[in-house]
């Protein structure tokens, strides 16, 4: 079978699968603005945060929990010990306290706080100068930078030694995504707690899951990465599409990893999780009446430059494409049905794979029915009680995403049970026996997906989505930054506060060459419902600043 | 309300209205839209995720399938659509690339909106030109129609959630009767 002779002849990529970091990673959004501290009695403390909380109540949408509230002498950070220890008190007699923001106005903040004004100096330490009080100002203007948090401004309202002084510093809004950052925070800014649960989960996929993820994917992605370049391939030599192909993997259907040593994936071996390839199509509906145009040697002419009335939409991309394939089978299509008969091609490996799927698993002596009714579902809510992970997608109150990670698998308890529950019935299970849109499905694709198809895969339910870095688009939607050596958060941060407008090339170390491109990092962004595990594939020998081998630097078009 | 919109524009929402009441009907999420072109509508759609099992067949898509079996694609440049919702993410970017005319929608999306609610992708740089966008016709309408919907449950979900004790809200904030408008 000529298709079998072309999955035995990939060679699969060889590189390294990278998560591709979120946008709230890569560009922390009005990450830092100013802050209130006042020195006050460290007995009164708690009355502090009484009188602070009913006043001026906190935004609970925004909680800043991870800023402290207080810091002793000793958790200053230091840079801001000259300007405030300077009123010379001893550790044991005063604390810090910080008012975040919503700012309350200075003076009501100063009245607030008079009653707890540290107490009288000891007479020891009457030689401190009295200083002149600083002007009132407005902090400088915020910078993402931490360091300027030695410059602050301090406002007193007279120079009497026994009023409230308000020094105003900078904060970081957001919470701190790693350790690492919590220290740097709290060493050049104020001290910070980290917490690696809760406020990472809208920010970017918990560590654990993400590692997970890629660890199970990494084996085989070069195979599939390579398929989905054969595919591109052929519907580029058809002239009905774009070099662009998909290949859809069912995680569940891979074997375990100890029953499957990379010498043995020769042959065909390494196709068994493979339910769908589709390659693109944009070139191949007839419109306005016109019949279906027939393949022709491709590539398409059109395939030169980019016209938008030649060019299809993305329901003809490779995306959406094997997304409607999967469908076809979770509807269980007749032959011939309506659906079918609009499809506007079918290319070999397509229907290769579509075949495929028909042919039953192994199903041993279980039937579809009673398995798919009684084991999967309980399974899934088994795993809803044991799963934390589950949780993190969850933003709101609606219906919301969860990726299941097949703890089983991972657990290695109850697993030939389970796995022998997947083992029955089609690969591509049809809506009657539990088979939902893409949910739990990876999708490997020879370039980064447009931003239609970047949000289609999130409405699908993908698990993941994996492509290589070569196959970046500037009119893609997964990138979250541009490919350059890995910069300091700080050099970054400054970067992006200029450069919000994709026009300001030739910031940030980008190539002049390339063309200016916005970074949507689509698979996970806190402000949308769903949200998928987003990775690149950097090929081995791919330099910082390859550029010559990229799809960016190529004909843009929409993939 | 009524008085402040074109008879035009207010003729062709109630249209796409119609075509959200179709989809409650048969259990989709309602939304609906119509394509116009020279004051003819020449395609219409609703939500067909339920039924395809399909999670990308939003209303956009099977408008404007329907209105390429008649007409090439290069028609869009003079089409307008008129849809309940703001568009989403996803079709906000196909029509972008379909390249068309101009978007009115009824109520905003603040889970997937793309045109301007979550992302601008109507006005964000892009290698095709941007449209102009008009929100807020009849959109008391068109949320109604959503909360019709969402006091249902999902029998189309893996688990259902159970929804037994829900009441159909029927006021409206007032910030929300206001009219918005999203323009590039």
């Amino acid at each position: 079978m000529e298709a079998e002779n072309i999955l035995r002849g990939i060679a699969p990529l060889v590189g390294e699968v990278i998560p591709i970091r979120s946008v709230q990673e890569t560009r922390p959004v009005e990450d830092y603005a100013d802050a209130y501290v006042a020195e006050v009695n460290v007995k009164t403390a708690s009355k502090v945060i009484k009188a602070l909380d009913s006043a001026f109540p906190r935004n609970s949408s925004h909680p800043l929990s991870h800023l402290r509230r207080f810091a002793k002498h000793n958790q200053i950070p230091e840079s801001l010990r000259p300007t405030f220890l300077k009123a010379g008190y001893t550790p044991s007699q005063t604390i810090f306290v910080l008012i975040p923001s919503p700012l309350p106005a200075p003076e009501a903040l100063q009245t607030l706080l008079a009653p707890f004004v540290p107490p009288p100096r000891e007479p020891a330490a009457p030689q401190l100068p009295t200083e002149p009080s600083i002007p009132c100002a407005p902090a400088a203007p915020t910078s993402a930078e931490p360091t300027t948090s030695s410059s602050t401004t301090t406002r007193s309202s007279s120079s009497s030694s026994s009023n409230i002084t308000l020094h105003t510093i900078t904060v970081p809004m957001q919470p701190p995504l790693t350790p690492q950052q919590a220290d740097l925070w709290s060493s050049k800014m104020w001290p910070v707690v980290f917490n690696p649960a809760a406020p990472r989960a809208l920010i970017a996929p918990p560590p654990q899951t993400l590692a997970r993820v890629r660890e199970s994917i990494a084996p085989k992605a070069g195979h599939y990465l390579a398929l989905a370049q054969v595919v591109a391939a052929e519907a580029e030599r058809s002239g009905l599409g774009r070099g662009v192909g998909a290949v859809v993997v069912d995680p569940e259907l891979e074997p375990e990893p100890a029953q499957e040593p990379a010498a043995t994936q020769a042959g065909l071996d390494w196709t068994g999780a493979i339910v769908a390839v589709a390659g693109d199509g944009r070139y191949s509906r007839g419109e306005g009446g016109k019949p279906a145009p027939a393949p022709t040697a491709g590539p398409n002419p059109k395939c030169g430059t980019y016209d938008a009335d030649c060019e299809g939409g993305p329901e003809l991309h490779a995306l959406m494409r094997a997304v409607e394939l999967i469908s076809s089978k979770r509807r269980e299509d007749k032959p011939g049905s309506r659906r079918q008969q609009i499809r506007p091609v079918l290319y070999q490996l397509e229907e290769y794979f579509l075949q495929k799927s028909d042919a039953q698993l192994d199903a041993a002596e279980t039937t579809t029915e009673g398995v798919m009714e009684g084991g999967r579902e309980e399974e899934a809510s088994e795993d809803d009680v044991a799963a934390p992970p589950d949780k993190y997608q969850k933003t709101t109150e609606t219906e919301a995403h969860a990726i299941h990670l097949h703890h089983h698998k991972q657990s290695g308890e109850g697993e030939t049970a389970e796995e022998g529950s997947r083992g029955a019935g089609p690969r591509i299970r049809s809506r009657a026996q539990g088979g939902y849109l893409c949910n739990d499905l990876d999708v490997y694709l020879s370039h980064e997906p447009c931003i239609c198809c970047c949000m289609g895969l999130l409405l699908s339910r993908f698990r993941a989505v994996i492509f290589p870095r070569r196959g970046r688009m500037v009119s893609g939607g997964l990138a979250s930054e541009p490919v350059v050596k890995p910069v300091p958060v700080e050099a970054e941060a400054e970067a992006e506060a200029g450069g919000e407008a994709p026009e300001a090339t030739g910031e940030a170390g980008e190539p002049a060459s390339k063309q200016a491109r916005e970074y949507y990092g689509l698979h996970w962004r806190k402000e949308l419902n769903w949200r998928a595990l987003g990775f690149e594939f950097v090929a081995a020998g791919d330099g910082p600043n390859d550029e010559g081998s990229s799809a960016e630097s190529g004909v843009a078009f929409h993939a | 309300m009524a008085n402040h919109i074109d008879s035009r524009h207010a003729y062709f929402m109630k249209q796409a209205l119609i075509m959200g009441e179709k989809a409650l009907e048969t259990g989709e999420t309602p939304v609906g839209c119509v394509l116009v072109h020279n004051d003819v509508i020449v395609g219409s759609g609703m939500n067909d995720t339920n039924k395809s099992m399909n999670g990308t067949r939003h209303a956009e898509f099977i408008a404007i399938e329907e209105m390429l079996e008649k007409y090439p694609r290069s028609l869009l440049h003079s089409t307008d659509l008129y849809v309940t919702v703001e568009p989403c993410v996803m079709c906000a970017s196909a029509l972008r690339q379909y390249q068309i005319r101009t978007v009115y929608f009824g109520c905003g999306n603040d889970r997937f909106g793309g045109t301007g609610s979550i992302l601008s992708l109507h006005s964000d740089s892009s290698i095709d030109p941007p449209y102009p966008v008009h929100g807020g016709i009849f959109q008391e309408e068109a949320i109604m129609l959503l909360r019709r919907f969402y006091i249902q449950e999902n029998e189309n979900a893996p688990k259902p959630r159970p929804k037994k004790n829900r009441e159909l809200k029927t006021s409206f904030e007032t910030s929300v009767s206001g009219s918005q408008t999203h323009t590039q």
